[in-house]
């Protein structure tokens, strides 16, 4: 958030402290599936 | 792999590969310049970023014009019966959901990219950055930068499954632009594919 001319509070953009959240979010999908083919693969083996 | 001509189902047409691969070149460069200089790799990336953003929705309205036609619609509308766990036809249930996803953040971040080009000073224009209001700008530009992380999970999710040993018939498709019938995943009912021969 910032001010404009008028000093009034507007948006300016998203916080990049979401970057990392994003990353993780991906992170944990692709993790919890590799696990998930794992497990799989060893109960049919 | 190769496959007599009547063992071959088409998957992709060429325009549709051409589009796909040009589209995750452009994404990956847009990721690339709009995201390293958040982490603290400084390199001029404004002319890079917005250059492979028109080339993005270039190859987006073409394929837009190639795709808005009953029979390819009709390849990516989810139907009760992906719901209820069939055997898909051409696209499975986690397929159609990436593209619906992916194409719901490529036309949000293209919507609020192009009125950001009026900001920046280009062979073609000089830039006006005040065309919309201060919070109008504020809004563009949180959609756009939502949309392009949620974009960068799905990159990341796409390409580690297209390079699975199991779905790695999908991207050969992607690339030579058929798959042969022995090949078909369990999960598709490759007589149901629009254009395979019976």
């Amino acid at each position: 958030m910032s001010r404009d001319a008028w000093g009034q509070e507007v948006l300016e953009g998203i916080s990049w402290d979401l970057l990392p959240v994003a990353f993780a979010i991906g992170a944990i999908v692709i993790i919890g599936h590799a696990i998930y083919r794992l497990i799989n693969k060893s109960r049919k083996a | 792999m190769t496959a007599s001509a009547t063992d071959r189902i088409e998957r992709h047409k060429a325009v549709d590969r051409i589009f796909h691969w040009v589209a995750a070149a452009s994404i990956i460069a847009l990721l690339a310049t709009g995201l390293l200089p958040v982490v603290g790799v400084k390199f001029p990336w404004v002319t890079i970023h917005w250059c492979a953003g028109i080339v993005l929705t270039i190859a987006v309205l073409v394929h837009l014009a190639c795709s808005l036609t009953w029979r390819k619609l009709r390849c990516m509308w989810i139907r009760l019966r992906d719901l209820r766990g069939e055997r898909a036809a051409k696209y499975t249930l986690a397929q159609k959901l990436m593209h619906h996803a992916m194409s719901l953040m490529t036309l949000i971040v293209i919507g609020t990219g192009l009125p950001m080009l009026a900001r920046i000073d280009t062979p073609f224009w000089e830039r006006d950055p005040y065309l919309l209001a201060a919070s109008t700008w504020g809004v563009i530009y949180v959609l756009h930068g939502l949309a392009s992380l949620m974009a960068l999970t799905l990159v990341m999710i796409h390409v580690y499954f297209s390079l699975l040993p199991e779905k790695r018939v999908y991207l050969r498709a992607m690339w030579q632009g058929w798959m042969a019938r022995s090949e078909v995943p369990a999960d598709h009912d490759p007589d149901r594919w629009p254009g395979a021969p019976r």
